[in-house]
């Protein structure tokens, strides 16, 4: 493993994935918190406000500028769910130094400017800049009125907050059009203050950089100086902390749009304590619906003809199954049908050895690629990280090589259907 | 082996021309992976051809190249490749676009027992009456899954625009109506047609020693060189535009615009062109163009307008794509921005920073062993080098761009195609 973690302060970590496999670097701040629904708009909102302009870029422009300075480099940010948290995402993606026509130390350059961007931003009197609140309260509601322009995500996140409700996990990344008219200058800078001084803080540097020179760097970094001390403050979800109950009914949702392809989302749970469940689930999820050799694929795209996209998706966090596919409308009954006959086939051991077979080649080829794209990495690193796991990718294909036939149909015989949701016009 | 080598990217190419005429590129490169594309120059525009040994025209079905491109996988032992090659752990898939179709696989393990069956579903193609049909179905809802994208029927709508006869106004899956008279005849009249080896190339990238590679690859080629030539027609095209404006409702929050550019200059060099218009595109709408600046600050644009130049040897067009509430108002700053730019020239450090960008994401092409596969594989159908965007980046001036504004940011080669959401409609 290339990487080492090592802490800043308490709360605070940095972890280094020394590379010179790549053209770019990538550096990134995370920062998590638990999802609630009173804070999950606020949360969206911060990275708006946020990329506006920093104390030594004060304005759009000039970090739009600094970044096409630096060859392009991309700044971005974003939100994502994982389990029942929310993860603020900061990044600068670059070429390398080696790569510079004017041997600038890129990297550097960019890390400094990401660190002023998340924890600089322009305040007078601990109030964030008013001028850029309604702009980017704008910018919010049509990223949040933006889900229906994706239907293959809108339906899957219909389906999630069917099945979760208005708490944690069923909340939208993005938040509620209704909350932004609640947020003013002082409430959101006051929860930006918040957020900054008490949730968990994760910088990660991809590239040509080792962890004594990292280290020298985020130390004297001023603004890293002014960060105290903290208590990490999240939900940890992993395989041991899901529990869940059989739903004696199941939820069947469906929902009207001017769309030409129905999308279905069929949500599943696993109430399983077998060992070794999350990589179990991986496989078992893998036979289902992952890949061109998966059941969803061969049965009911390829000898049924009834989709073209049929696959399933396992959220590990929540040990959750989320089968989806986009089919003829009227054919909804048919497809539900032959889905729950694949559901039934793993439970009664229906399926072969070179079914768990094709299912792992496919899985642990997919681990092995982890190490060989930077972006993926980090990924991979930011995941292990929240989740508290620090699996190597090595470790964890010895855990998909050790699940067994006996493995998968237990934990099939515990998945239980939550929630069929259709989008149909 | 002929050995492009490119300093400043630090990488080299190996290239071979095999004896019975097919190209074969390795780009190798210090990774676990293995990745392998094999390309026709056979896409949606190819509708009308005289086959080998043949003076009568064939005209085909559209979609026909991406109905293909599904069948490939097909094996006279009822097994289907794409199976197989995902039982090795490789990544195994296929695209079509308009002027090519491309099979590829990617692993890190079991590279040679994959080779062996991607070699040999390339080469002995099985189709059936029962496994045509069984396709269609598939298909339509491919085609209908397309049409539920806002993007794909602006970009559509675009093309309907531009090009009065051009074949890129066809949709590269075609129709439910096209896909439904394609039979297993005309599929193997196509594949003789234009899976020939004078008329393909395979492009490796990843952890290749290249000779051994090329060995490998020589080994299992079992395809013989063509005497007579396929002999494409393409519709004749005027210069003037087909229509100059097209809007269409569909379900989305926000109205989305393409602004496109018809460009009938087919012959001047594709490679400086196509780096100059990338300046362009930052310059005139980039992040820190007064248009992107202007625009946000007052929340009548949030992301930044994508401009691309897109090209081949029948067409040539620069589109320019943006999300807005505000369509007729940005449409007109769009216009004036473009205008001032041509009357007042562009600035010196402006032309620089803009530059250093573009270099930069010239750089970042070579970081994935997929990008650059498939990257070399649509240049080379175009008919240009990928390593040339490097020489033609130093050689590039200023005057030039200018040039490029003035000659292909036309008015009347200009136009839009808006989507809207859908209005509201009173019962």
């Amino acid at each position: 493993m290339n990487k080492v973690s090592f802490e800043i302060k308490q709360g605070i970590k940095a972890h280094c994935i020394k590379t010179d496999s790549y053209k770019t670097d990538i550096t990134c701040v995370i920062i998590t918190t638990p999802l609630k629904r009173e804070t999950v708009t606020k949360n969206a909102l911060i990275p708006f406000m946020l990329r506006r302009g920093s104390n030594n870029f004060p304005s759009l422009y000039l970090i739009n500028r600094e970044m096409e300075n630096m060859y392009g480099a991309s700044f971005n940010c974003g939100i994502d769910k994982m389990g029942d948290n929310v993860v603020l995402k900061f990044y600068i993606e670059s070429i390398s130094n080696e790569y510079a026509l004017n041997n600038e130390n890129i990297l550097r350059r960019n890390l400094e400017s990401l660190l002023d961007i998340v924890f600089n931003p322009i305040q007078k009197n601990g109030l964030l800049n008013e001028e850029f609140l309604q702009t980017e309260k704008d910018n919010l509601r049509k990223v949040i009125e933006s889900k229906i322009d994706d239907k293959d995500l809108y339906s899957f996140d219909a389906c999630i907050a069917a099945m979760y409700g208005d708490d944690k996990f069923g909340l939208y990344k993005y938040g509620y059009v209704e909350d932004i008219e609640k947020i003013d200058i002082k409430n959101i800078s006051e929860y930006y203050n918040f957020l900054i001084q008490n949730s968990k803080i994760d910088i990660f540097i991809s590239g040509n950089i080792d962890e004594k020179e990292a280290k020298d760097f985020l130390n004297e970094n001023e603004n890293i100086k002014k960060l105290k001390p903290r208590t990490e403050n999240y939900i940890l979800n992993n395989e041991f902390t899901e529990s869940k109950q059989i739903v004696e009914n199941i939820k069947e949702v469906s929902e009207k749009m001017d769309v030409t392809q129905g999308k279905l989302v069929i949500g599943l749970d696993i109430s399983s304590n077998i060992d070794n469940l999350q990589a179990t689930g991986l496989v078992y999820n893998a036979i289902l619906g992952d890949g061109a050799n998966s059941m969803m694929f061969q049965n009911v795209r390829e000898k049924a003809s009834l989709a073209y996209s049929a696959k399933s998706t396992f959220v590990k966090q929540k040990m959750n199954v989320f089968i989806r596919c986009g089919i003829q409308i009227e054919n909804y009954q048919k497809a539900v049908d032959l889905i729950k006959v694949q559901l039934d086939n793993i439970k009664n051991g229906k399926f072969e050895e070179d079914d768990i077979q094709n299912a792992k080649t496919y899985l642990i080829s997919g681990i092995r690629n982890i190490e060989e794209e930077q972006d993926t990495e980090v990924v991979y690193y930011i995941g292990q990280e929240i989740s508290k796991t620090n699996m190597s990718p090595d470790e964890y294909i010895e855990k998909i090589e050790k699940v067994s036939k006996e493995d998968i149909v237990n934990l099939a015989n515990s998945v239980s259907i939550n929630t069929i949701y259709f989008l149909r016009n | 082996m002929q050995i492009v080598e490119n300093s400043k990217i630090k990488e080299k190419l190996f290239i071979e021309k095999l004896s019975n005429g097919i190209n074969v590129m390795i780009l190798p490169k210090k990774t676990r992976k293995k990745y392998i594309v094999w390309s026709a120059n056979f896409g949606s525009i190819d509708n009308k051809f005289y086959a080998p040994g043949e003076d009568v025209l064939t005209t085909v079905p559209d979609g026909i190249a991406h109905y293909l491109e599904h069948k490939m996988f097909e094996q006279e032992n009822r097994k289907n490749s794409l199976d197989v090659l995902t039982s090795l752990g490789v990544e195994a898939n296929a695209y079509t676009t308009n002027d090519h179709t491309a099979f590829l696989f990617e692993c890190t393990e079991n590279f040679d027992e994959a080779l062996d069956e991607f070699m040999n579903y390339m080469q002995n193609p099985y189709f059936t009456d029962d496994n045509v049909e069984k396709e269609r179905g598939i298909i339509e809802q491919e085609i209908m899954m397309y049409d539920d994208y806002p993007e794909w029927s602006i970009y559509m709508n675009a093309m309907r625009c531009m090009y009065k006869a051009n074949e890129m106004n066809i949709d590269v899956a075609g129709s439910k109506e096209s896909i439904s008279k394609i039979d297993k005849e005309q599929l193997y009249k196509v594949y003789d047609a234009f899976y020939r080896p004078d008329n393909m190339i395979i492009v490796l990238c990843g952890n290749f020693e290249p000779k051994e590679a090329l060995e490998k690859i020589k080994q299992k080629m079992t395809l013989e060189p063509y005497e007579e030539e396929t002999r494409r027609v393409y519709n004749k095209e005027p210069d003037e535009i087909n229509q100059k404006y097209i809007e269409k409702e569909m379900n989305i929050s926000m109205p989305s615009v393409i602004i496109g550019y018809k460009d009938n200059d087919l012959k001047s060099d594709k490679v400086k062109k196509d780096i100059a218009i990338d300046i362009l595109g930052t310059l005139l709408f980039g992040k820190s163009s007064d248009f992107f600046k202007n625009l946000y600050e007052c929340g009548k644009i949030f992301s930044e307008p994508i401009i691309n130049y897109e090209f081949s040897k029948t067409y040539a067009h620069v589109l320019i794509q943006l999300q807005t509430n505000y369509v007729e108002d940005v449409l007109n700053i769009a216009n004036s921005q473009i205008e001032n730019l041509k009357q007042n020239g562009i600035n010196d450090e402006d032309f620089q920073i803009a530059k250093k960008k573009v270099y930069g994401n010239i750089v970042k092409d070579y970081n994935d062993v997929s990008t650059i596969a498939t990257g070399i594989v649509s240049d080379y159908f175009k008919g240009i080098n990928s390593f040339d965007y490097f020489e033609e980046f130093n050689s590039l001036n200023k005057e030039y761009v200018e040039k490029i504004l003035k000659e292909t940011f036309v008015e009347d080669r200009k136009v839009i195609s808006v989507i809207k959401p859908i209005s509201d409609k009173k019962d």
